[in-house]
């Protein structure tokens, strides 16, 4: 079905008319198709449909922004003149302003095979159930309640802007979602958990998924039952490609945000500890982490959950080096922050409906693969812990301060995984902490789903957070007050 | 000085259907008769591929007429974006004022009307109006202060921000000088703002389909059995004037009024609607909402409306001057998450002004540290509860919470090791 493009076109013409000096029109039409299961019986399942246009200008340098179901002439006509009157009482001293960008008029989409809404309702309610089964027949008891999600969105997108650029989408991204509870002896562990990417249902096959997902079940069972608590002076800690894509987004993607930086979200996402660092050196001279440590976030690699070729503003997306050998290397930048910053912007630009407005986000953030081997990163390991999996996860909201409890953990002991597992090893340190402990990182790559939580309203963007297989020297363990709560 | 201003429209239809036991829910954005017919017909069809939905167990199917005794709606707010940059402006100057040197925040306020429609006859409809408003103050890059604001009456608003503004300063400015922390337990001092957000975590675990799923620290035994110290009473109430959460009715048709939750720390119910209370051979509290977990379908589940905690004695300042051991007093925090929810274990990280208190005083602020403890311990040990109850809405406080300052004897605070 046609998105109604020629509104959106109505929507920046009338915008310029009435004297904006920037416009820009979203026609967003998506579909959302979810079903649920708990231990084996489909709780529910639905199709919503959304269709709307977003209208955000540029006034007496001040910002405003509409967005509306009603698309018809006289609804967006209103919204540009709703937008245009916020911007004109904003009475801002210091003008918003937008880098120079390339003007492009253009089309993209991400490969899709099978097509949700090709695909029977029954064999999609099947795989939730078969899953089930699966886990059922494998781990019953031990794995008492299992709830299962599998979520199905494709959307159809048409943006332009007064300045010539148009950009035509079609994005496609499938996700499954798992929170289950093992027994223990301690009282049992638990363990949300999700996959996703761009694609159609083919994704399920292509990718493995019920292994992947039987597998994180194996080691939250196998957790539960054996993992013992152990105390430990400074060790040294292997995390996977799971623990390493958390600490990239949360510990280096989110204060690399230019307007997190800057201050805009300081009063929801907060600020971020980049902002003392770059006070008195530039960005290329920091130095952040150890040589090994290079972190990516790249929107265009194929298949990553947030997928895109051109962002929310059609700037052109490419690959951002936000650390380059353990030194600063880049920020997260969209129009607005890239013209204070007096450079351009890098493709940041997202919004996750046409009821949002575009922020600066992050897509698949990850770190970069080394030239070890897993094998290798381990033969030099005297004594350690390997963490495949974790649970509970915060840190502060200027990014410097962040826990990470392991679930799937294994006890290192000369070079060989043990089969003594630990129970709930902590990673509580700084960024600077961890960072400046890591001397190896391995070939291979794994990648989670992630939805990355900002702005006001909330904005929950489909995102990667990946990596190898990263080791740490002398890693000070935190947890010891709290281990019997 | 205003970063942006937006503005939404959203006329949304949401409609639950049940065929044969078989359920599911959509939403219709401007709906006409001709999309409704169309996607009726389809979520018809739709029904029709599903199995039983072993939950579901009907919906208010007695006939109710529905007068609420207080207003949810005050029409000063159709004029108030004409004046709300204005108040924002004289807020941040209010915390420039009060020792900020950098302010940051959002205003929120809309205006609703929600029209309700059952197959099996009830029919009712209602106006809200609502505000909030989060100011955040910094004085350099780490000391911080917030300050909140909301309601849904619109007299005196003015002075609601300007004190959140004032607030947010003040602390912002007793926190500059903020040394790290040292790890330990502490008995703990928790703002209105911080315990919406901890005990927060236990009220929304009053769902029985996030206990049937393990997703609450609440079990069934606790049902009855005193799980919080006696001081701790609290309600749902879906019929205050300034309530947020505030409505005639939830979205089946069932009224709703106050319900007791916890009387003097024992847990007296659950929060139900017909389904569950049919499953659980209790009273149906009137609490259905279309709940989801985060992602995905929506379900007809219970949910609170307005949580209310009964207030104390204390005055914060009496609750600080009895603290003659190490206390830490908590302004505001952020980002909890479970190790294991079903047992309770939780860290949590406080942000802006953090304090340690010794022999009755505030000694000097502290900072860098992280709230790592058991939602159901903290529920047992809480000593003392003033009397500031505040309404708290707010990014990390998602339900309209009514709570004072509550102190928590002996609670483990961590920091980061390197």
């Amino acid at each position: 079905m046609e998105i109604e493009k020629d509104l959106a076109d109505i929507a920046v013409a009338y915008g310029s008319s009435r004297g904006a000096s920037y416009v820009e029109a979203r026609v967003v039409a998506s579909r959302n198709e979810n079903y649920a299961a708990r231990n084996g019986v489909l709780l529910g399942g639905g199709i919503s449909f959304s269709r709307g246009i977003a209208i955000r200008v540029l006034a007496n340098g001040s910002m405003g922004f509409c967005s509306t179901p009603n698309l018809t002439k006289v609804g967006v006509v209103d919204g540009v003149d709703k937008a245009l009157k916020l911007a004109k009482v904003s009475q801002r001293k210091n003008p918003i302003r937008f880098s120079e960008e390339q003007i492009v008029q253009t089309k993209w989409k991400s490969p899709v095979k099978n097509k949700f809404e090709d695909v029977s309702i029954e064999e999609k309610q099947n795989f939730l159930i078969d899953l089930d089964k699966i886990l059922k027949q494998e781990f019953q008891p031990k794995l008492p309640t299992r709830t299962l999600l599998l979520d199905l969105y494709s959307d159809q997108k048409y943006i332009v802007t007064n300045e010539g650029s148009k950009v035509e989408s079609e994005n496609s991204i499938i996700s499954t979602h798992t929170f289950n509870t093992a027994k223990g002896k301690a009282g049992g562990e638990q363990r949300m958990s999700s996959l996703g990417g761009t694609g159609g249902w083919e994704w399920i096959e292509e990718k493995n998924v019920v292994n992947q997902i039987l597998e994180n079940n194996r080691g939250l069972v196998k957790a539960a039952q054996h993992a013992i608590e152990k105390p430990f002076s400074k060790i040294d800690v292997i995390i996977s490609g799971e623990v390493a894509g958390i600490i990239a987004h949360e510990n280096v993607g989110h204060p690399s945000e230019a307007d997190r930086i800057l201050g805009r979200e300081g009063a929801q996402a907060g600020e971020s500890f980049y902002l003392d660092l770059l006070q008195n050196e530039n960005l290329g001279e920091i130095k952040i982490g150890t040589e090994q440590v290079t972190i990516i976030d790249d929107p265009t690699r194929p298949g990553n959950s947030g997928f895109y070729l051109y962002d929310d503003e059609c700037i052109k997306a490419r690959p951002r080096y936000l650390i380059k050998k353990g030194m600063l290397n880049e920020l997260f930048l969209n129009r607005e922050y890239a013209s204070i910053l007096n450079t351009k912007s890098n493709a940041a630009a997202r919004a996750i409906s046409y009821k949002r407005e575009p922020i600066i986000r992050m897509a698949n953030t990850f770190f970069a693969p080394g030239n070890f081997t897993f094998e290798e990163l381990l033969n030099d390991v005297k004594k350690g812990i390997y963490m495949k999996s974790f649970t509970e996860w915060n840190i502060d909201d200027r990014r410097f301060q962040s826990k990470y409890v392991g679930l799937e953990a294994y006890l290192i002991d000369n070079g060989e995984i043990t089969e003594t597992m630990i129970r709930r090893p902590v990673l509580e340190s700084t960024t600077f902490g961890l960072l400046s402990s890591v001397d190896g990182v391995s070939k291979d790559f794994y990648s989670p789903h992630g939805d990355c939580g900002k702005g006001d309203p909330m904005q929950g963007a489909p995102v990667w957070l990946g990596g190898p297989h990263v080791r740490l020297r002398d890693i000070k363990l935190g947890g010891e007050l709290n281990n019997r709560l | 000085m205003i970063d942006n201003s937006k503005i939404w429209y959203k006329d949304n239809l949401e409609l639950f259907l049940a065929k044969e036991g078989k359920t599911t829910y959509f939403e219709i954005e401007a709906p006409t008769q001709e999309k409704i017919k169309t996607r009726i017909k389809n979520a018809s069809k739709f029904l029709d591929f599903l199995p039983k939905n072993v939950l579901y167990n009907g919906i208010e199917s007695n006939q109710h007429d529905y007068k609420s005794p207080v207003e949810f709606f005050d029409k000063k707010i159709l004029k108030f974006s004409d004046k709300a940059p204005e108040l924002v402006n004289v807020a941040i100057q209010e915390s420039l004022e009060h020792g900020a040197s950098k302010v940051a925040g959002v205003l929120y306020f809309g205006h609703s009307e929600t029209n309700l429609l059952t197959s099996y006859g009830n029919e009712g409809s209602y106006l809200g109006s609502s505000y909030r408003f989060t100011i955040r103050s910094f004085v350099g890059p780490e000391s911080s202060g917030q300050g909140l604001a909301c309601g849904r009456d619109l007299t005196g608003v003015e002075n609601s921000l300007i004190n959140a503004g004032t607030s947010a300063g003040e602390i912002a400015k007793m926190a500059v000088g903020g040394t790290q922390g040292t790890p330990g337990r502490y008995d703990l001092i928790m703002s209105p703002t911080v315990a919406a957000n901890v005990l927060g975590q236990l009220f929304d675990g009053l769902n029985p389909l996030k206990i049937l799923i393990y997703m609450s620290p609440l079990k069934y035994e606790h049902i009855g059995k005193q799980i919080a110290s006696k001081e701790f009473s609290v309600s749902d109430d879906a019929l205050l004037n300034e309530g947020l959460g505030s409505r005639p009715f939830d979205v089946e048709g069932t009224p709703k009024g106050k319900t007791p939750i916890f009387s003097k720390g024992i847990l007296e119910r659950l929060l139900q609607n017909t389904s569950t209370s049919i499953m659980d051979k209790v009273e149906n509290t009137g609490n259905s909402i279309f709940f989801d977990f985060g992602v995905g379908t929506k379900f007809l589940a219970p949910g609170p409306s307005n949580i209310v905690v009964e207030g104390g004695d204390y005055a914060l300042e009496e609750i600080i001057a009895e603290s003659k051991k190490p206390t830490i007093y908590i302004t505001s925090n952020w980002y909890t998450r479970f190790t294991n929810i079903r047992g309770g274990v939780f860290s949590t990280i406080p942000r802006d002004g953090m304090f340690l208190i010794e022999n009755g005083e505030i000694q000097k602020p502290i900072r860098k540290l992280r709230l790592s403890d058991n939602i159901l311990r903290i529920c047992s040990n809480i000593d003392a509860i003033g009397k500031d109850v505040n309404q708290i809405y707010w990014w990390e406080v998602p339900t309209p919470t009514f709570i004072p300052t509550i102190k928590v004897k002996d609670c483990v605070l961590t920091a980061a090791t390197q």
